[in-house]
C-alpha cells in the first residue's frame, strides 16, 4: 500500500552494482561503467537519555537490497578509554547508514578523542565530543559520510546527554532519537512515549481547560522497555530490522552492554 | 483496529497538493449501512468517486436483496470493484472496518490499489503517514481492548503518526464501531 | 388465421394475453411432473426419469442439477431448454454473484436472475420463451426459522424491541439475516412464487392435491422425502424403482462430498443428489 506513495522500504539508493550500470552493448560509441560509492545496509538506531543515564541501542542485522550480509553486525561503538577494546569509555558512538562509512567515522572520531587526552591530559567531555563529530562529518561535506549518527554520554552535570546528527554534520542535543530504516515507525512512538506528544493530564478539565503532560525524564528500566519494544515493533514491520538487539547504557559507572535476540525473519 | 467486540477505524482531515494544504476538514471515512466504514487514502478525486461508487453498489445491494451488507461481503466487493480496473486503477489504499451482524465477530481488512485483502487480526493502515502509523499501531496496539481503551489507542497512534508526517494532520475523525452503536469523535490535533 | 396474431412473437393479443407463453405452459403442462417439498430442516426435490425404451442408459441422464453447492433445481417441460437454462444459472450465479461478492447468491437472488433470463425470452425479437417451468431449493446462512421464533418469543416480554426485532429480521422474503430452506417455482413468463411444497408437470394438479393432504408444518426432511415418493408414486406412469425416480435434497452440509478433510471451517454442499441405491432404501420402507 505504502508503495503508492512513496519509495519501497528496501533501498534503491546508491549502491556497489553492476547491474545498475548500462548494459547495452552496441558496437557504436563508448561503453560506459559506473560506480556507486554508497550502499544502504539498512538497520536502525535509538537513543534515549535520562536523568543519570543514556541508552543507545541498535539492532545488528546488516543488509544490501534483500539479502542479509550479517546477523551480528554492531552499530554501537565506544569512544575513547583505553587501547583497542575502548576500557573506560564513557561515549558511545552510533552508526547507521552505510556500514563502511559508519566503521571509517568510527575510527576518526576514536582516535581524536584518544589524541585529546594525549594532547590535553584530560577525558574530552561529551559536549566537545559532539561538535567534533560535527566537524568530522561537515569536513566531508561534498562527499559525505552517509550515516546517521547519534552520540550518546553524559554531560558535565551528570545528567544524560544524547546528540543526533545527518549526515553532513547538522546536530542537536535531544530527549530521544530514533534513526535509520525503520526511524519513522519508531519516531512517533517515541515521541508520544517520551515526550508525552498528544497526552492530557486526565485530571485536567475539558476542551481548552485541557492541560499537555509535561514530559519528565524517566527512569532506567522504563527506557529499556521502551526501547525492547520499539524494537520489537520495528522488527515486525520492517525486513531490514532484525537478529539482534544491541544496548549499550552509559552511567556514571560506565558503559553497560547488553544484547537481546530478535526475530530473525 | 480490533478490539474485544468492537472495531475503530481514523482518519486525519487534510487535504493536499502535494506541499500545499487545499482543505483542513477532509474527512477520508466513509460509513455503508449502520456497521460498515470505508477508509480511502490517496488521490482525492478517486477517494471522492469510489465513496460513491460503493454507496451506489450498496445500495443497490440493499434494495436488491433486503438486507444490509455484511463486512466480509463488502470487502469483496470492493475487491472486485478494484480489480475491474486493474490497468488504470483507482489511486485509492481503501481500509474497511465493521461487525458482523451475523457472529458479532469485528472485522478489518485493508487493501492495494487493484483490491489484492489484507485481512489482518490487528490493524490496517494506510496512507503517506502509512510508515509512522505502523510503528505506532505496532507500539501501541494490544489484544482486546474495550471500547473505549480502543478509542484512546487508536487516536494516540493516528496523532502521534500524523505529527511526523508533514502530509497528514490538522485533527482527526475516530469511529468507535460496537454491535448496536457507533460513535463518531472529533479529535483536534495539532493545526499544523 | 382471424383468430392469430402472428406480427412477431412478442406481441400482446387484444385480450391482454401473450399467446406464446401460454403456449409455453402448455409445453410445461405436457412435461414430466416434477415436485418439491420444504421441510424444517431442508428441502426434497423429486421427479420421474422417463424414457420411451429399455435401451436408454438412465444412469447417464440427469434431470435434477446442482447449481451452487446450496442450490438445486428440477423442471418440467422441454429437456433441452432446461439445460439451457442451467447453464445460465450457474453462469450468472458466479459472475453476478460469487465472482463480485466471493460467495454464492441467496436462493431468492439466483431465482430472480433466472426469472430475468426467463423473462427476457418474453420480450426480445427472435426468440421464443423458454418451455420450461422450474422448482429451485436452496439453503441459506443466516438465522434460521426456529430460532427466529424462539428469539422473538425470548423478547415478547420487551414489547418495542420483539417489533424491532420482527422489522429487522422480516417476516418478508428476505430480511437482514433471514435462512434456511426455501423453494420456489419459476415459469416461463419469468414469474416465481415461494412454496412450501407444490408440483409442475402433467399432473401437478394431482399431486398438489395430495401434498395439500400429506403436508404438515416443521416437517422433518426425512419425512418429505417420503412423502415425496408417495405422492410421485400417485402420478407415475411406469415402475418406481432407483434409476426411475431422481431425488435431491438440500439438507445438512454434505463433508463427504467435499473431497477433502482437515480443513477447518470447510463446508460440504448441502444441495446432493441421492444415489439409486439410497433412493430404493426409501422405496423398500414406503
Amino acid at each position: 500500500m505504502a508503495s503508492l506513495f512513496q519509495q519501497s522500504m528496501p533501498s534503491t539508493g546508491p549502491g556497489y552494482s553492476f547491474a545498475s550500470a548500462p548494459t547495452h552493448h552496441s558496437s557504436s560509441g563508448p561503453r560506459q561503467h559506473a560506480f556507486y560509492p554508497y550502499t544502504d545496509n539498512g538497520g536502525s538506531t535509538l537513543g534515549i537519555s535520562g536523568a543519570t543515564f543514556t541508552i543507545l541501542a541498535g539492532d545488528t542485522r546488516s543488509t544490501s537490497g534483500y539479502n542479509i550480509n550479517s546477523r551480528y553486525a554492531p552499530k554501537l561503538f565506544r569512544i575513547g578509554g583505553d587501547g583497542p577494546e575502548n576500557e573506560g569509555a564513557r561515549i558511545v558512538l552510533s552508526v547507521v547508514g552505510f556500514a563502511a562509512d559508519g566503521n571509517a567515522l568510527k575510527e576518526r572520531l576514536d582516535t581524536m578523542v584518544k589524541m585529546y587526552r594525549y594532547q590535553h591530559g584530560k577525558e574530552i567531555s561529551v559536549h566537545a565530543c559532539a561538535q567534533r563529530l560535527s566537524h568530522i562529518l561537515y569536513g566531508k561535506r561534498f562527499f559525505p559520510y552517509y550515516v546517521t549518527a547519534i552520540l550518546g554520554g553524559l554531560d558535565d552535570e551528570g545528567k544524560g546527554a544524547l546528540y543526533s546528527y545527518d549526515p553532513v554534520g547538522s546536530y542537536e542535543r535531544e530527549q530521544c532519537r530514533a534513526a535509520g530504516a525503520a526511524s519513522s515507525l519508531i519516531m512517533p512512538f517515541l515521541d508520544n512515549q517520551v515526550n508525552l506528544k498528544n497526552q492530557y493530564d486526565p485530571a485536567s478539565g475539558e476542551g481548552l481547560e485541557k492541560v499537555m503532560r509535561v514530559p519528565e525524564p524517566l527512569p532506567q528500566e522504563t527506557v529499556e522497555q521502551l526501547v525492547r519494544d520499539a524494537f520489537t515493533s520495528a522488527v515486525e514491520r520492517h525486513i531490514e530490522v532484525g537478529d539482534g538487539l544491541q544496548m549499550m547504557i552509559i552511567t556514571k559507572e560506565g558503559v553497560q552492554e547488553t544484547f537481546t535476540p530478535l526475530k530473525k525473519d | 483496529m480490533v478490539g474485544k467486540d468492537c472495531v475503530a477505524i481514523a482518519c486525519d482531515l487534510r487535504l493536499g497538493l502535494q506541499a500545499l494544504t487545499v482543505s483542513n476538514n477532509f474527512p477520508k471515512i466513509f460509513s455503508y449501512g449502520s456497521q460498515v466504514h470505508l477508509g480511502l487514502t490517496g488521490l482525492a478525486t478517486d477517494v471522492s468517486s469510489v465513496s460513491e461508487l460503493f454507496r451506489y453498489k450498496v445500495n443497490m445491494y440493499r434494495l436488491r436483496e433486503e438486507r444490509d451488507i455484511s463486512p466480509q461481503t463488502f470487502a469483496n466487493l470492493v475487491s472486485s470493484s478494484l480489480y475491474e480496473r486493474r490497468f488504470g486503477p483507482w489511486f485509492v489504499s481503501p481500509v474497511v472496518a465493521g461487525i458482523n451482524q451475523t457472529d458479532g465477530k469485528p472485522f478489518i481488512c485493508g487493501f492495494d490499489s487493484i483490491g489484492c485483502i489484507d485481512f489482518a487480526k490487528d490493524f490496517i493502515v494506510s496512507g503517506t503517514a502509512s510508515d509512522q502509523l505502523f510503528g505506532t499501531c505496532e507500539g501501541l496496539w494490544e489484544p482486546n481492548l474495550g471500547p473505549e481503551d480502543l478509542f484512546e489507542t487508536i487516536s494516540q497512534a493516528l496523532l502521534n503518526a500524523v505529527d511526523r508526517d508533514a502530509l497528514s494532520g490538522w485533527g482527526a475523525h475516530v469511529y468507535i464501531i460496537e454491535k448496536d452503536k457507533v460513535t463518531k469523535r472529533l479529535l483536534k490535533g495539532r493545526q499544523d | 388465421m382471424a383468430d392469430r396474431y402472428s406480427f412477431s412473437l412478442t406481441t400482446f393479443s387484444p385480450s391482454g394475453k401473450l399467446v406464446q407463453i401460454e403456449y409455453a405452459l402448455n409445453a410445461v403442462n405436457q412435461g414430466v411432473t416434477s415436485l418439491g417439498i420444504k421441510a424444517a430442516n431442508g428441502i426434497v426435490l423429486a421427479t420421474e426419469k422417463k424414457s420411451s425404451t429399455s435401451l436408454i442408459d438412465a444412469s447417464s441422464s440427469s434431470k435434477i442439477s446442482l447449481i451452487t453447492p446450496n442450490i438445486g433445481m428440477v423442471y418440467a417441460g422441454m429437456g433441452p431448454d432446461y439445460r439451457v437454462l442451467v447453464d445460465k444459472a450457474r453462469k450468472v450465479s458466479h459472475t453476478g454473484y460469487k465472482r463480485v461478492y466471493n460467495e454464492y447468491p441467496p436462493t431468492r437472488i439466483l431465482v430472480q436472475d433466472v426469472a430475468r433470463v426467463m423473462q427476457e425470452a418474453t420480450q426480445s425479437g427472435g426468440v421464443r420463451p423458454y418451455g420450461v417451468s422450474l422448482l429451485i431449493a436452496g439453503w441459506d446462512d443466516g438465522v434460521l426459522p426456529e430460532q427466529e421464533r424462539k428469539e422473538a418469543e425470548a423478547e415478547m416480554g420487551d414489547d418495542d424491541e420483539a417489533k424491532e426485532k420482527q422489522v429487522k429480521s422480516g417476516g418478508k422474503t428476505g430480511g437482514i439475516l433471514k435462512g434456511g430452506p426455501s423453494l420456489y417455482q419459476v415459469d416461463p413468463s419469468g414469474s416465481y412464487f415461494p412454496w412450501k411444497a407444490t408440483a409442475i408437470g402433467k399432473s401437478a394438479t394431482s399431486a398438489k392435491t395430495f401434498l395439500e393432504k400429506r403436508y404438515t408444518e416443521g416437517l422433518e426432511l426425512e419425512d418429505a422425502v417420503h412423502i415425496a415418493l408417495l405422492t410421485l408414486k400417485e402420478t407415475i406412469e411406469g415402475e418406481m424403482n432407483g434409476d426411475t425416480v431422481e431425488i435431491g435434497i438440500v439438507g445438512p452440509p454434505a463433508d463427504h462430498l467435499l473431497g477433502y478433510e482437515g480443513v477447518e471451517g470447510a463446508r460440504g454442499p448441502r444441495f446432493r443428489k441421492l444415489s439409486p441405491q439410497e433412493i430404493e432404501d426409501y422405496l423398500t420402507n414406503l
